[in-house]
């Protein structure tokens, strides 16, 4: 009986065998009972009738890949699979088999199967492999961060020009980017006339915090460990922050390709003015698992730089920079861990370092700076130690409806310290030392279909400050301790070609926990007894410590439309609505500014900052002449600035009292870029932006806000000589005439007459034009490397010139002349 | 399924409480103002004469309740209540000059002595407006100097003639450009205190 049984199902598989039966509609247990049997009946037989049937599907949206070859190694065997992507071989032994899987547009795949039964597989393969590396592909496009505000990306050629030049200047190349400096070597981005808090800097998707509102405090980041630059002008990116209305910075790193390789990209700059040089260097090691490692590091030293006339004495810098990743690219899913040590001693002009007001006026009144001292490297004081630390780690995992699930969680440690000029041991303590530890844990949830796509996120951040009271100062700012708990949703649509739109909001819970002295004569004067009495916990040395928990509450929304007109032509319209809690700064800060002399008093009464902004982008990206309109206007209500409002005595003498309050403005301004290709040889590129602000009220203007610039070039290729390029550029900055008069008067003692006098801090200097030319040759093969060189002239007819958003303004003019040979290594 | 509808919502309230329960724990320590001059003195002492009378110059340092008002007012322009040297016509007065730091009362800081340490790096310069006629300040004999001999001008001789009186500024300039001058612009360097008061030489 059994043995009848037995016969029949082994002559049902004899059968089916021959008519190519699909297993997967045979049942499973069955075949599995039929393997055993067989086992038992033909013991080690090594007969060759196993099918193994398999399904290629595209890594990221398992669609079915038709056409693929499929080939058994060491065989001639040979399929190619259906439209549905499935595939058949037949007669196979049970060994060991090694398929290849091929198709066009897809790397390679090689997989090992161990065949003992007749099986199904499904098999995935990197269709769109370009997908993932769409800037190598594509080249000029961009990956866009808002499918409604315009995206701007910094080229290579563009990105590498400033390598030794920190990451403000590569960015003001972008209209309507200008940088605020604080001498030379301290520059901060400023777009549509904000900087600081209301310009955000996303760094592997984290905000960098590196206690980003002083003026003079550049974002602590090297923009060399980063292979993309992205930049948009508004607040368009709810998903790394909603307080930004300035407009958001973007630096990525690129996900190595999968496969096996190394390769990297080395760049020396030498420069003439400050006779600098730094290197730079980074390399990616691959694996075709998806493995990968990734090192860079940057080395930098100069010395004093140079106005035409004279040496700015003590602006040299050292920097030391590394960056480390190890990640694993499984495209469904993804996981890399990042280690960066930024290290940076910044020396500030040691003219600028001023007593009280009276030193002030004579520094104003002189044509020179007060200390002029032969070229040096050494950097003394006043000047920055700044360090930062961040270590991060990020998973990402598709699912097969086109979801991604994204997390992330880092680690910022900011630590800065400012010498000043001193007496005695303090001599070697910092004058400010504040360390920043930051965490932050985001996740967040992306669903992207081909007219639509949702992006939806949460966020916590916890940050701590302690100022080091071994300082032997006040505190600058006060020890704080601010959570935020907030989460974001943004969709955006994209019906036809010719049509896109977007929405988006994002809602923080931020509670900042401050313990904060107060010194009993600025409690008095400030009658702080009426508000603040209730949250005095300690007294003294003639100080109050206060303890005080605020909260602010934050939405920011923003809607956009993309239009396409007449196919050449776009139009975008962003409207932005974003709310900003006061910096602790903003609220708390206390202390003096020797660079100009002045007292700033922070406002703890401040509320959130709510700005209204509306940008336009008309946009023609196709033809020999392609252009880009884009006006701006922005109401800000509570918008916080600092003005000053008195003269404090000490007795050093008259120091001026900056103090933080909120005002109605207007910002308005717009950008203008255009290409014009003349003939196949000259291209002339254009990008000028104009802005405007003022108090709604009183109609006042805002202070720092830049005048109209304008840079002009004229680019010359021949493909006569494909590896040269050069250009020649022009940058005119108009003088600012719309300034608020902040001039004060004072009285001293000059030979042996009592003088009034009014220090001018107000009035922004002259207008400039500055001519530059950049000579690019390569890339040529060298060795297995491609290498290229560059040289680039700034300032060319070394012109004397000062610049209304440089705050040293006062002390000197800027650098004359510079020289930068630049040697790039492809590796 | 309904652990990931369980689980979701408790996440952020968990965060939630976590914000809440965060505090700065510790009370940050005092910040001692260590640089900070909060009081010059000049002792006064005529020449053939064992009576010396102190003048205190401060601002902000401790609360001196009562004092505050006029300490503000010797500062606030030329036209103010300023503290008064009195002299008598034609005699020479030995003045000491003291800087201190007396943010801490229990701590006083003679910044004196780190003056004469640092001597090169600093300079006292008095400048004395020209309705005091025939007033002179040079240095003493027991002044200390720089390594180039430069006098720091912390020890001084002054000497009267006639009846006047009239406006005399003095600065402690550090990281003096120029030792000498006759006004304080010659000697480039921050200010470390500037203080004002009058002379008057009288019978």
């Amino acid at each position: 009986m059994l043995k009848n049984e037995f016969f029949k199902v082994f002559f049902k598989l004899l059968i089916t065998n021959s008519n190519n039966f699909n297993i997967k509609s045979f049942n499973k247990n069955k075949i599995a009972a039929i393997i055993c049997l067989l086992a038992v009946i033909f013991c080690y037989s090594q007969k060759c009738d196993l099918e193994f049937e398999g399904q290629i599907l595209d890594l990221h949206d398992n669609s079915p890949i038709g056409q693929a070859t499929i080939k058994v190694v060491n065989s001639d065997q040979t399929v190619f699979s259906d439209d549905e992507g499935f595939f058949r071989l037949k007669n196979l032994c049970p060994e060991n088999i090694l398929l290849k899987i091929s198709h066009l547009n897809c790397k390679d795949l090689f997989q090992e199967v161990n065949l003992k039964k007749s099986v199904f597989r499904k098999f995935y393969t990197e269709h769109h492999i370009e997908s993932l590396n769409e800037v190598i592909v594509e080249g000029s496009r961009i990956r866009e961060l808002s499918s409604s505000a315009k995206t701007y990306l910094l080229s290579d050629l563009q990105k590498d020009k400033y390598s030794g030049r920190g990451l403000a200047k590569a960015l003001e190349q972008i209209s309507g980017v200008n940088i605020l400096t604080t001498g030379n070597g301290i520059a901060k981005p400023m777009i549509h006339g904000m900087f600081g808090s209301r310009v955000g800097i996303i760094y592997d998707g984290i905000q960098i915090e590196n206690q980003q509102w002083g003026q003079d405090h550049a974002p602590n980041i090297d923009q060399n460990a980063f292979d993309e630059i992205r930049l948009v002008k508004g607040a368009g990116v709810l998903k790394y922050s909603g307080d930004t209305p300035g407009g958001i910075i973007v630096l990525e790193k690129k996900l190595p390709l999968i496969n096996d390789s190394l390769y990297g990209k080395s760049i020396l700059n030498g420069y003439s003015n400050g006779r600098g040089m730094n290197f730079i260097s980074s390399w990616t090691k691959s694996f075709s698992n998806g493995n990968y490692f990734k090192v860079q590091g940057t080395i930098k030293r100069s010395g004093d730089f140079s106005s035409p006339n004279y040496i700015l004495s003590n602006t040299g810098t050292n920097e030391k920079n590394i960056s480390f990743t190890v990640g694993k690219n499984k495209i469904l899913s993804q996981w890399k861990t990042d280690f960066s040590y930024f290290s940076q001693e910044i020396g500030i002009l040691r003219s600028s370092h001023v007593g009280n007001v009276n030193d002030l006026v004579f520094a104003i009144e002189s044509n020179n700076p007060t200390v002029i001292n032969p070229f040096d490297y050494k950097v003394n004081s006043p000047k920055q130690i700044n360090k930062h630390h961040t270590a991060s780690i990020q998973y990402s995992k598709r699912n097969s409806s086109n979801g991604k699930l994204n997390t992330e969680f880092s680690w910022q440690r900011n630590n800065r310290k400012e010498y000043d000029v001193r007496r005695g041991d303090l001599k070697y303590k910092p004058a400010i030392d504040l360390t920043l530890n930051t965490y932050d844990l985001i996740s967040n949830y992306t669903w992207e279909k081909s007219n639509w796509s949702l992006d939806s996120g949460v966020f916590f951040q916890i940050q701590d400050n302690q100022s080091d009271p071994e300082t032997g100062t006040r505190r600058l700012i006060p020890d704080y301790l601010k959570t935020e708990l907030g989460s974001y949703f943004t969709v955006s649509l994209i019906p036809s070609n010719s049509l896109g739109l977007a929405f988006g909001f994002r809602f923080g819970h931020q509670n900042n926990h401050i313990k904060k002295y107060y010194k009993n004569k600025r409690w008095e004067e400030e009658n702080y007894d009426e508000m603040l009495a209730p949250f005095v916990i300690n007294e003294v040395l003639n100080q109050k410590l206060i303890e005080q928990r605020l909260i602010f509450n934050n939405l920011s929304i923003n809607t956009g439309v993309k239009l396409s007109l007449l196919e050449e032509y776009k139009l975008s319209l962003n409207l932005f609505h974003t709310e900003r809690a006061p910096d602790i700064a903003e609220m708390f800060s206390d202390g003096l500014h020797h660079s100009l002399a002045t007292i700033e008093y922070g406002n703890p009464f401040l509320k959130s900052e709510t700005i209204q902004k509306l940008v336009l982008d008309f946009e023609k990206d196709i033809g020999n002449f392609k252009f880009n309109f884009s006006p701006h206007y922005s109401i800000g209500h509570n918008y916080i600035i600092i003005e000053p409002t008195g003269i404090e005595y000490t007795i050093r003498g008259a120091f001026p009292v900056w103090e933080y309050r909120d005002v109605s403005s207007v910002i308005r301004g717009f950008d203008f870029d255009f290409n014009l290709k003349l003939n196949k040889n000259f291209t002339v590129r254009s990008t000028s932006s104009w802005i405007q602000g003022y108090e709604r009220k009183s109609k006042t203007p805002l202070i720092n806000i830049p005048p109209f610039t304008s840079t002009n070039y004229i680019q010359f290729s021949t493909p006569k000589f494909k590896s040269f390029s050069m250009a020649v550029s022009n940058r005119i900055t108009l003088s600012q005439n719309q300034f608020p008069n902040h001039n004060f008067e004072t009285s001293f003692i000059e030979y042996g007459k009592r003088v009034d006098r009014i220090v001018d801090i107000s009035t922004p200097p002259k207008g400039y034009h500055l001519l530059g030319m950049e000579l690019h040759w390569g890339a040529y093969p060298f060795f297995s490397d491609k290498i290229s060189i560059s040289i680039i002239f700034e300032n060319l007819l070394d012109t004397s010139y000062r610049n209304y958003l440089n705050r040293l303004r006062f002390y000197a003019d800027e650098l004359g002349r510079n020289i930068m040979l630049q040697i790039k290594i492809n590796h | 399924m309904l652990k990931n509808t369980f689980l979701k919502p408790i996440i952020p309230l968990f965060l939630f409480i976590l914000i809440s329960a965060c505090s700065k724990d510790e009370d940050p320590e005092p910040a001692n103002e260590e640089e900070v001059i909060t009081l010059v003195t000049l002792e006064v002492t005529k020449v053939g004469s064992s009576e010396t009378i102190t003048y205190n110059f401060e601002v902000e340092g401790h609360a001196h309740d009562d004092e505050d008002e006029d300490d503000d007012d010797d500062h606030d322009g030329h036209e103010g209540e300023h503290i008064e040297i009195e002299l008598e016509p034609n005699s020479s007065y030995n003045v000491s000059m003291l800087i201190y730091n007396d943010t801490d009362p229990n701590n006083v800081e003679n910044i004196t002595l780190e003056v004469i340490e640092e001597a090169d790096e600093h300079q006292i310069f008095y400048a004395i407006t020209d309705e005091l006629s025939g007033f002179s300040i040079a240095s003493g004999s027991n002044d200390n100097s720089d390594s180039d001999g430069n006098p720091l001008f912390l020890k001084t001789t002054w000497t009267t003639t006639g009846e006047t009186s009239g406006d005399v500024v003095s600065y402690l300039i550090h990281e003096p450009t120029s030792k000498t001058g006759s006004t304080r612009n010659d000697f480039g360097g921050a200010t470390d205190f500037e203080i004002e008061f009058e002379v008057h030489v009288e019978e």
